[in-house]
């Protein structure tokens, strides 16, 4: 997994490509260190790029939940589709994390 | 189980099976014990850089990655096994592999742990499957997933040994990260197995995942995930997608059934 940040007065954006799954819990530290930037208010992760998701990779979207939700933060998932959107479905995450479809 | 014996293959917990060795060639003695099991030449299956060889019943790989097992898939063998850098052909060489049947309809792959990781197992599995007409893209997707859960169970939590609830504590994924980078730094845990023994009919695929770790109580998995867990999806996924799942061998063995 691959991801680009985007930083606006009280949003940030990172939009996350190629796979996110049990290979890339190194990356999930860099994540949540980007949600102690000052005056952030909501947390967009934009799924467009994203072409698989496994079960740990949600737990790594429920791990950032939980971290932004301690900051009072909102964490919002973007744009999914295909077998993400399906991984999510499955999952039924969307009862614990902002998802707009 | 329609008789897998791949689920019968683990040696005992966390110990490397009797494997041998091989950087650039494959040992006399595995090569004689390969076809006598599949009944081809010595010379066929004694082979150095196996992919030349067209003959050979079975595809032994000293080191493999992507493109090596996209090319050793290409022969059309029943067998690709990752050989281990261990024992350098001295030890007893009676591997498990060699006991897994030959069938027409089926492959069995054998790589290393250090290997599997970051591979993308389930992918070329399912490329090949692809390959010999066996997946449509319609059935694809659920199959890459549940397998791919499936590998990533046996290679986290079977060969690695991290419990599953290790990011359940506060700050855990830091601790989960750290542990994966010590035990993908283990010699021996890296050389633990990752066996994937796929077998199809005209309207079913059933395929075994084996690993060598310490297994687990497979009764005791819950049959749905709290919303907001940070773990224990994987099954959760596989029973909602494969048309049966079963795990055998205290744990170390998940059979997937799906209908094609």
């Amino acid at each position: 997994m691959n991801f680009q940040v985007h930083r606006s007065s009280e949003t940030i954006e990172v939009l996350l490509s190629g796979r996110l799954e049990f290979t890339d819990h190194d990356s999930l530290p860099d994540l949540v260190d980007l949600l102690n930037n000052e005056g952030t208010r909501r947390f967009i992760l934009d799924m467009d790029g994203l072409t698989f998701i496994d079960s740990a990779g949600i737990g790594m979207l429920l791990i950032l939940q939980d971290e932004a939700e301690q900051r009072n933060i909102k964490l919002i998932l973007r744009k999914l589709q295909g077998d993400v959107l399906r991984s999510i479905d499955l999952a039924r995450i969307g009862e614990v994390v902002a998802i707009e479809r | 189980m329609d008789g897998f014996p791949a689920c019968s293959l683990p040696g005992p917990a966390g110990a490397l099976r009797p494997f041998s060795v091989v950087r650039d060639r494959v040992p006399a003695e595995i090569a004689a014990r390969v076809a006598a099991r599949f009944g081809v030449s010595e010379a066929a299956a004694g082979v150095g850089d196996a992919l030349d060889v067209r003959a050979a019943a079975a595809v032994l790989l000293a080191q493999a990655d992507r493109d090596i097992l996209r090319g050793a898939f290409g022969l059309n063998r029943f067998l690709t096994v990752e050989l281990t850098e261990r024992e350098e052909g001295t030890g007893a060489i009676d591997a498990d592999w060699l006991g897994a049947p030959p069938v027409e309809r089926g492959f069995y792959l054998s790589l290393t742990t250090g290997t599997a990781y970051g591979l993308q197992c389930a992918v070329l599995v399912c490329d090949e499957l692809t390959r010999r007409g066996v997946l449509t893209p319609e059935r694809r997707g659920n199959v890459e997933l549940c397998l791919h859960e499936a590998i990533a169970n046996a290679i986290v939590h079977g060969n690695l040994g991290i419990p599953s609830a290790t990011k359940e504590q506060p700050e855990g994924y830091r601790l989960f990260s750290r542990l994966l980078r010590e035990r993908l730094g283990d010699g021996a845990v890296r050389q633990r197995r990752i066996d994937i023994f796929a077998r199809w009919t005209a309207d079913s695929l059933s395929i075994a995942v084996v690993d060598q770790g310490n297994g687990f109580d497979a009764a005791a998995l819950p049959q749905d995930t709290d919303s907001g867990a940070h773990s224990g999806r994987g099954f959760v996924f596989m029973r909602a997608l494969a048309r049966r799942i079963h795990v055998t061998d205290g744990g170390r063995c998940t059979l997937l059934q799906f209908d094609l």
